[in-house]
């Protein structure tokens, strides 16, 4: 007896594949658990899950391969999910299938099925199929394809148990399966069984590792990736007159007729297999399309649901971000009270100053992110995403962007980071890159805390919103107008194919929000959270060093001499007063003689005109080297402010003691007024909108475009626009005397 | 000797003349340029031109008269446009509008020897005893092939909300053609429309029991047949 698995095997690969939305990684996670690893093809941005769980007694590691409506090379993930099954033969293949949607579903079995590989038909979300009236003849199914089919609820992990046993029972040999050799029609049979002896003959392909069957099927199609493999070049190169003939005797292209052909196949099946006793199928879902994508009531929902979203990420997220920050401050102090100043003062200083804040700063975003995410993971898992780019698409379409990269800009809003990473949504890979290079303009939450703290600072209370909407307003113009830019210049050409499905509506299981938002998590942690780590470390670094002694001689002198004053004579307020003064003056001169100061210093020459000028018409160094601060993450520019202005604080929260309804920001905001114009602090924000990206972002767009020139021009045009933005505006506002007062 | 070669507008007018001759007995200039919906100018451009290559006798104010040559060269022009007509309409089976139209368009770009073969095959498949099965053949399929012209097709694009149709030909200028195909936008697959999205141009169809979005232009390029409730 031929036993395809050798009995000393006790590892074992199976892949699970299936149409988008089949309910295949509900299936995934429910046999796996938590037992994943989450990665990415090399080159394309496809995700690829891998998982281990036990089979009978058997060790099983299962591939989630991309779902795909084809085994062909239309879309990466096509090209990865075929690429997979050629580099790693696995044992096994599990073919999810929508039961209520299986005449489509079944277009891809043939072709897995045409692989030789024994496989297993997962008939999933079973109970929704039964429940909209259909019935299937399991008997007449599983001899037609050759299979065993088991009947799954993914989200109530019905029939799970089944499967995995039926797996185990596969691979250890008891249950033997035998992929059939479909009959299509005599032309088309024909036309592959010569084309497939000519495989079979050619030199290097019975590596291939499928049987020669299925690359004639390829070939006849004229599959681009198929026609390429050098086994079978030579064969493909001389197809052209059969391609030729049986377009002209079936009148259709070759590349379409096998789709037509396996259709025809399926739709004649589906008339034995199932039989539909009602005619109610999936209406809800029907009926609420009506409503959530009709032209008058599509967009208000829209818009109403991603407010709640945003509702949704920031109430919540706040008092999360508030412990965050209260947690992080109190491990700050307890350090430096335990840490004596005496041991290793700079390293005390470096973990006081630079590691703590940054592993702080970093963990602030986690609560808004993660929220974020649930939401998004939430309406993913009903389906309504695909339906929000539908909406949206007309909007969107206009300005040379796919009705997908609304989802990223939305993210935009809330971090740059995971924005980025949500574009791996949009396949077409101009529109992509399109998508990646302007999102940095969408104003994200990091920014907030400047425009907070500015624009009270310069305008009265009833133009704070006004002015906070035409900042946000602001970035998206110059959002769309880039978009719109690169789509007729780097990235001109031939509009891509649109084609998207509209999954039915459905409620998603907690199991898998809660994998995926784990996953995001680490994603974020890993992937952004050590970068702005690092350069949290980095820019403390320099903002600090070199030391100087930040007075002349006779100061530091005069400096000693008030202390022992104070010291001595502890209620001497005039010498106390002095003592600090002098102190102040000394911390302004040592940060302006560090790394960040000179180069702040440096770029404050350049962005004077740019509105970086105080009242006096110097150029400011201190905001200039908040910009410096700024390039780790966005909010640190006020962080870096607060620093550079601490020596002022004494004087100016004197000031604020009896404004009533002020914060502990409340000094800083009299500073900034005391300091700047409205104009210069409105230019500020402005540069602070559209200047280079933080360097997480910086670094996510790398790691997403693959390109390193793409990222460098992108900062570099970003700032350019920035500096010519705010100088114009700056310029023009002195001109008109606006907001000079 | 090799004849020079006409142009296939040069042609045309052999081709009238000959017919006007043989209808009326005679070939005026105006009549020419009223049988070929030409202006008199390019008219008369095209008779000198005729008469500089001794085809025709070209005189002011004088019926255009046919050289030997002339004659000759029209017989041969009509004689392939008789024959593409009878097979178009004896083997394909075209309607004579048809016919006549397409064997108008092809005249001109088949060489002499192509259809000095093309006419053989033609009677060959008519008259030969031996051909009698493969006529009772061609008889019966050649209307069944693309019957498209018996109902009336309309773009995908264009069918009313809530309303089915079958897919009857996909045209290939559908870029995507395989994508499409893939997920099931074959000829033969029900579909029905379901709405169309708040702005812009995106459709939504139901095809087999999933929703897909598409966008109008490409729509179009799908041929739908409406289907009775």
């Amino acid at each position: 007896m031929a036993v395809r698995m050798s009995n000393s095997k006790t590892t074992y690969r199976i892949a699970l594949a299936g149409n988008p939305n089949c309910g295949k990684t509900t299936l995934f996670n429910a046999l796996t658990g938590t037992r994943q690893h989450v990665g990415n093809y090399a080159g394309v941005t496809v995700e690829r899950k891998t998982g281990t769980f036990r089979a009978g007694g058997l060790e099983v590691t299962a591939v989630d391969l991309p779902g795909v409506y084809s085994l062909s090379s239309s879309s990466p993930e096509e090209k990865v999910a075929f690429q997979e099954l050629m580099d790693s033969p696995v044992d096994l293949i599990v073919n999810v299938c929508d039961a209520a949607n299986l005449q489509r579903n079944l277009y891809l079995t043939t072709q897995l099925a045409e692989l030789g590989i024994p496989y297993i038909l997962v008939l999933n979300m079973f109970d929704d199929a039964e429940r909209n009236g259909f019935a299937f003849d399991i008997p007449k199914l599983e001899s037609f394809f050759g299979t065993v089919v088991v009947r799954t609820v993914g989200t109530t992990e019905r029939g799970v148990a089944e499967l995995t046993e039926t797996i185990g029972k596969v691979l250890d040999g008891r249950l033997r399966l035998r992929p059939p050799c479909f009959r299509y029609n005599p032309l088309v049979d024909e036309a592959i069984g010569a084309v497939a002896e000519q495989v079979a003959s050619a030199p290097g392909a019975s590596e291939l590792g499928f049987p020669a069957r299925y690359f004639a099927i390829k070939l006849i199609e004229g599959d681009q990736a198929t026609c390429a493999l050098p086994a079978l070049r030579s064969v493909a190169a001389g197809l052209g007159p059969l391609r030729d003939r049986l377009a002209a005797r079936t009148g259709m292209s070759a590349d379409t007729l096998m789709a037509d052909t396996r259709y025809g196949m399926i739709a004649g099946a589906c008339r034995e297999v199932i039989s539909i006793s009602a005619s109610s199928r999936r209406q809800l879902s029907d009926r609420l399309d009506k409503v959530m994508t009709s032209p008058v009531f599509g967009l208000p929902i829209f818009l109403g649901i991603m407010f709640a979203v945003f509702a949704f990420t920031f109430v919540c997220g706040e008092p999360l971000c508030q412990l965050v920050e209260m947690v992080f401050g109190g491990l700050g102090l307890v350090v430096s009270r335990v840490w004596p100043e005496t041991c290793l003062p700079w390293l005390r200083e470096l973990v006081i100053g630079g590691v703590i804040p940054g592993v702080g700063g970093v963990l602030t975003f986690l609560p808004n992110i993660l929220l974020l995410f649930l939401a998004i993971a939430f309406l993913e898992g009903t389906g309504y995403m695909n339906r929000a780019a539908f909406v949206m698409d007309g909007f969107m379409h206009r300005f040379g962007l796919h009705g997908k990269s609304f989802i990223p800009m939305l993210l935009g809003f809330g971090c740059t980071v995971p924005a980025i990473m949500a574009t791996r949504t949009i396949e077409s890979r101009r529109d992509r890159l399109t998508t990646i290079l302007i999102l940095p303009l969408v104003s994200c939450g990091a920014r907030f805390p400047i425009y907070a703290l500015f624009i009270p600072a310069f305008f009265a209370a009833r133009y704070r919103a006004l002015v906070l909407w035409v900042i946000y307003v602001i970035g998206l113009a110059f959002a769309l107008l880039f978009a719109r830019l690169l789509k007729s210049t780097l990235f001109r050409g031939e509009e891509e194919v649109f084609v998207m499905e509209l999954p039915p509506y459905r409620m998603p299981t907690a199991k898998g929000i809660a994998i995926d938002l784990g996953e995001r998590a680490v994603m974020y942690l890993h992937k952004a959270g050590t970068v702005i780590l690092a350069a949290s470390v980095i820019l403390f670094l320099v903002n600090s060093y070199p030391k100087t002694a930040g007075l002349p001689e006779e100061g530091l002198a005069r400096l000693r001499e008030l202390e022992r004053t104070v010291a001595s004579r502890p209620d001497d307020q005039e010498a106390r007063r002095r003592l600090e003064e002098l102190r102040a003056a000394q911390a302004v001169a040592q940060s302006r003689a560090t790394l960040g100061g000179r180069i702040g210093g440096a770029l404050s020459r350049a962005l004077v005109f740019a509105g970086f000028e105080n009242r006096r018409g110097e150029p400011d160094w201190k905001a200039s080297s908040a910009i410096v601060g700024a390039f780790a993450a966005k909010e640190l520019f006020v962080s870096q402010l607060t620093i550079l202005y601490a020596q002022d604080r004494p004087r100016y929260v004197e000031a604020m003691r009896h404004v009533e309804g002020e914060d502990d920001d409340g000094w800083m905001r009299a500073a900034l007024a005391d300091n700047y114009t409205p104009l210069s602090g409105f230019c500020m924000m402005l540069f602070c909108l559209i200047a280079m990206p933080c360097i997480g972002t910086v670094v996510v767009v790398w790691r997403e475009t693959g390109s390193l020139r793409l990222t460098v021009a992108q900062v570099a045009g970003l700032t350019l626009t920035a500096y010519v933005t705010a100088t114009v505006v700056y310029q023009l506002g002195k001109l008109l005397s606006l907001g000079t007062a | 000797m090799e004849k020079p070669k006409l142009s296939s507008s040069l042609e045309d007018y052999l081709e009238a003349i000959a017919e006007l001759v043989e209808s009326e007995g005679h070939a005026h200039t105006k009549d020419i340029a009223a049988r070929l919906h030409f202006s008199m100018s390019s008219v008369t451009n095209a008779l000198q031109n005729l008469a500089a290559r001794g085809l025709i006798e070209y005189l002011p104010n004088a019926p255009v008269v046919l050289t030997p040559e002339g004659a000759e060269r029209a017989a041969v022009i009509r004689n392939r446009h008789l024959a593409m007509r009878v097979f178009f309409t004896n083997v394909l089976r075209l309607d004579e509008d048809e016919a006549n139209d397409t064997a108008c368009r092809m005249e001109h770009i088949v060489s002499e020897k192509v259809m000095a073969r093309f006419v053989f095959l033609a009677e060959a498949i008519t008259n030969r005893s031996d051909c009698a099965s493969l006529r009772a053949h061609l008889e019966q399929m050649m209307p069944r092939l693309c019957p498209s012209d018996e109902v009336a097709l309309s773009p995908l694009s264009e069918l009313p909300e809530g309303e089915q149709a079958i897919v009857v030909k996909v045209s290939d200028n559908l870029r995507g053609k395989k994508r499409f195909a893939d997920l099931g936008l074959v000829p033969g697959t029900l579909v029905k429309m379901e709405g169309h999205a708040p702005f812009g141009n995106l459709l939504r169809v139901k095809v087999m029991f999933s929703s897909l979005s598409l966008r109008s232009e490409d729509a179009a390029n799908i041929l739908v047949r409406l289907a009775e409730a």
